[in-house]
């Protein structure tokens, strides 16, 4: 029954999409209204959110006929890991997909209904059905998560993957991430409308830069959330393990995070039209490529779902938009010329580019080493694999030129910036690298890497605080709000990102020790006494625990749980979190007999709770970028001055002509 | 603005400061690595081999355990690091090394970057470069500013 009746919702989804997109299609080749598109679009969210609900109904009734919950299901599973079975694997993942493109589809439909007739909405929405219309199709042909199967008599549900029932994140962070990827279609869409239409102004990008900031922040919590996770779960005491699917993830957070810079540019100089819609046809393109490279099986990966039919559909996917992508903006080359100049090296519009190069090249690093493999491989044979060590000592370098620029760059004006006035608005930012660096060496923070990265944290959390505070001095609270001010907070989390990383990178401390019941282990001032064993079960798991004392006060238990339905046993992690330092023990082996030795490791990273911190940090700044800023006002130090100079004050027709001139240039 | 010659002053300071405190951070490292880091830095390096893609640190397969132990076994043996990686490379092929190998088809993925950034630096200096001077008001600015003086003239005019 709920297999048919989540098929119809598919069928639905798909069949809507696809008339609509047509439909909107001719009607506005022919010039026609698009009422039709409308109410067809208006069907997509509901088939999303049906196919989503009957869903998640089937897994709580355990309704094994179902193909999807026969592989994922379970009777014995908490209620809040078999909410979030949905997304455990390829064919629900698409579900959530659908569901969340769905509701951008519902949003983009009520926010813009005023301008119904628009056809540069109507495009957009041509597009965003046409994207629709691929995933439901995925979800009625290749990958069908409402199959019906027979169910064997003594049919007992396996539940998810074991690493997937374990840590309350995970019903967090793949909804994020979906949000943040799918998100990006909303800009890509009214950017090929705006391709479309001829109409390349910077209309569209004014229409669609909140869902863009909405869609990275998204991301980017995800991202952490999934570090986060990875962090408390997969016990190796790292967060980070440049994984295919991590890649994937990062790949359009870096163009996304470039683009957010670029657009800047051209909203306020009309420059660089061409390359922001490559950078919003290149985000989109790389969320799909990501999910090419991780859901058709090309990659190995810990958690690649391993399926190798949607591989085909996605790839060509990928090739439409690129090509697609590609033709547009080669046709409508003529109309993308930019009228700006840039000025001066020393100004704004020439740190967003820096900004771009950087970013743009560390995507590049990131997307060959997730890919090279294969083509070495394809090439002469040579078997390869690309990890840590390539991405860290490329991405390095990278990231600390780009800290340096996140403390120049926003102290500089728009077209020109005397060295006299980076000066003196750098002079406290300068202080206060100088401050976090000699705290740092006290502290006792050595090696060049770390210790450079201190610096230039305080330089560029110097330069953000200067702005924060100039805003807030002036408009009080609503200094915090609007995209300039909600951005310097984005940056000061990443900066507290960037500490943690380097200092529980740089320092940490990965010691193994065999220890005997009563006896007691010492790393970096720390007691680590293990007593002696424990178990406890459940009708799911069950788990081995030794009793480990830290510094004789609290008890941890780090421990290995045997999935009985998987027969998989996976170790739980312990940590005892702090704000300078973390300390992680693994239970690498237990003994057979329970009074023999434990191997236990303990890993101490310092800072590593920064990084959640700075996550936190960058989500609240997001959110207040979204919100409309305080009017600019002509004492704004960062603008470019709407206030005429002394000179022209004193005419009242030259101050008129001037604000004039201003508002047809701005 | 012009600067004086006190905020010269501190800005030397500020110069000096961080320069020091830099150099001295980066030189005054402890040089005696004791087997563990040498141990916990070998396991970054290293794939394990059952385990798409994660490396032995990171992994808990049992495969990547022998690594571990493997390498633990070997620095007390007094072996180079050399002497681990071959003998790795020996047992599991050059699949296990994450760092990929700088000869071959290999040395593309190290130089590719490096021309890509050095292709977008070019690109940028060179837009620059070449917009740069064109802030002086053309011919046409001085004819738009002049047609809205008169506009503004005939307004006031009226």
């Amino acid at each position: 029954m709920l297999s048919a009746i989540g098929t119809a919702f598919v069928l639905l989804g798909l069949t809507a999409s696809l008339a609509g997109a047509v439909s909107g299609a001719v009607a506005l080749v022919r010039g026609q209204g698009t009422a039709s598109m409308r109410q067809f679009a208006w069907m997509v969210p509901a088939a999303g959110l049906g196919a989503f609900v009957v869903m998640e109904i089937a897994l709580f009734r355990r309704d094994y006929s179902v193909s999807f919950v026969q592989q994922v299901g379970s009777d014995s599973i908490p209620a809040i890991f078999n909410f979030a079975a949905l997304w455990s694997a390829l064919e629900g993942s698409l579900i959530l997909w659908a569901f969340v493109l769905g509701g951008y589809i519902a949003a983009v439909l009520i926010k813009f209904s005023s301008r119904r007739n628009d056809p540069l909405l109507g495009w957009a929405m041509v597009v965003l059905l046409g994207i629709s219309t691929f995933f439901f199709a995925l979800m009625a042909i290749p990958a069908n998560p409402f199959q019906r199967v027979s169910v064997a008599a003594d049919f007992v549900g396996r539940g998810p993957n074991p690493l997937l029932q374990d840590h309350v994140l995970v019903a967090f962070h793949p909804p994020m991430l979906y949000l943040g990827y799918v998100g990006f279609t909303v800009p890509f869409a009214f950017a090929i409308a705006a391709l479309i239409t001829g109409r390349l102004g910077e209309g569209w990008l004014v229409e669609t830069r909140r869902w863009t900031v909405i869609a990275w922040g998204f991301l980017t919590f995800g991202i952490i959330l999934g570090a986060w996770w990875s962090y408390e779960v997969l016990g190796w005491g790292g967060y980070w393990a440049w994984d295919p699917v991590e890649n994937a993830s990062l790949l359009p957070w870096l163009t996304g995070t470039a683009y957010l810079h670029s657009v800047m540019v051209q909203e306020r100089r009309g420059m660089l039209r061409v390359w922001n819609l490559s950078l919003v046809c290149a985000t989109f393109a790389l969320t799909i490529l990501g999910t090419f490279l991780t859901r058709s099986g090309v990659i190995d990966s810990v958690h690649a779902f391993a399926d190798g039919e949607v591989g085909p559909w996605l790839l060509v996917f990928f090739a439409i938009i690129t090509l697609g992508s590609v033709g547009l903006i080669g046709w409508r080359g003529d109309r993308l010329r930019s009228p700006g100049a840039i000025d001066s090296p020393l100004s704004r519009e020439a740190s967003f580019l820096a900004n771009n190069v950087l970013f743009g090249a560390m995507a590049f690093v990131v997307l060959l080493g997730t890919v090279f493999p294969l083509f070495a491989e394809a090439f002469d044979g040579s078997r390869l694999t690309i990890g840590r060590p390539y991405f860290d000592s490329l991405g390095r370098p990278i990231a600390i030129v780009t800290l340096f620029l996140m403390a120049v760059a926003p102290v500089l004006p728009w077209r020109k910036a005397s060295t006299e006035l980076l000066q003196t608005r750098l002079f406290w930012p300068g202080v206060s690298s100088v401050g976090v660096l000699a705290l740092a060496v006290i502290i006792g923070a050595r090696g060049f890497w770390p210790v450079i990265t201190f610096a230039l944290a305080g330089f560029a959390g110097g330069a953000a605080m200067r702005q924060i505070v100039l805003a807030t001095r002036r408009q009080g609270w609503r200094g915090f709000i609007g995209r300039t001010n909600g951005g310097m907070i984005v940056h000061l989390g990443v900066i507290v990102l960037a500490m943690g990383v380097a200092a529980s990178e740089s320092y940490k401390t990965d010691r193994v020790f065999t220890l005997e019941p009563g006896e007691t282990a010492f790393v970096d001032g720390h007691s680590f006494q293990y007593d002696e064993l424990g178990a406890d079960r459940t009708s799911r798991r069950e788990r081995t625990f030794a009793r480990v004392i830290i510094d004789d006060q609290q008890e941890y238990q780090p421990a290995r749980t045997r999935y009985t339905q998987q027969g998989m046993i996976v170790g739980t992690p312990s940590v005892r979190p702090g704000f300078t330092e973390d300390l992680y023990l693994v239970l690498d082996e237990v003994p057979p007999n329970p009074d023999g030795p434990i191997r236990l490791r303990v890993i101490i990273r310092p800072l590593i709770t920064w990084i959640w911190g700075g996550g936190i940090l960058m989500a609240i700044g997001t959110f207040l970028a979204v919100f409309p800023g305080p009017r600019r006002r002509g004492t704004d130090p960062v603008g470019a001055s709407t206030t005429p100079p002394e000179d022209v004050k004193r005419d009242p027709l030259l101050v008129s002509a001037f604000r004039r001139l201003r508002r047809g240039v701005a | 603005m012009n600067l004086t010659a006190g905020s010269r002053a501190a800005w030397a300071l500020v110069a000096v400061a961080l320069l020091g405190l830099l150099s001295f951070a980066s030189l005054d490292t402890d040089n005696t690595v004791d087997p563990g880091e040498r141990a916990e830095a070998l396991n970054d390096l290293f794939a394990c081999p059952t385990c798409d893609g994660q490396s032995v640190a990171e992994s808990n397969a049992g495969v990547a355990a022998t690594i571990r132990q493997f390498i633990r076994d070997e620095i007390a043996a007094g072996a180079t690091d050399t002497d681990i990686r071959n003998a790795l490379v020996n047992s599991y092929g050059t699949e296990v090394l994450l760092n990929p190998p700088s000869d071959g088809v290999a040395t593309l993925v190290w130089m590719l970057p490096v021309l890509v950034l050095t292709a977008g630096v070019a690109v940028v200096t060179v837009t620059v470069r070449r917009s740069s001077g064109s802030a002086d008001p053309t011919a046409a600015d001085e004819r738009l500013v002049a047609e809205l003086l008169d506009q503004q003239r005939a307004e006031v005019d009226e």
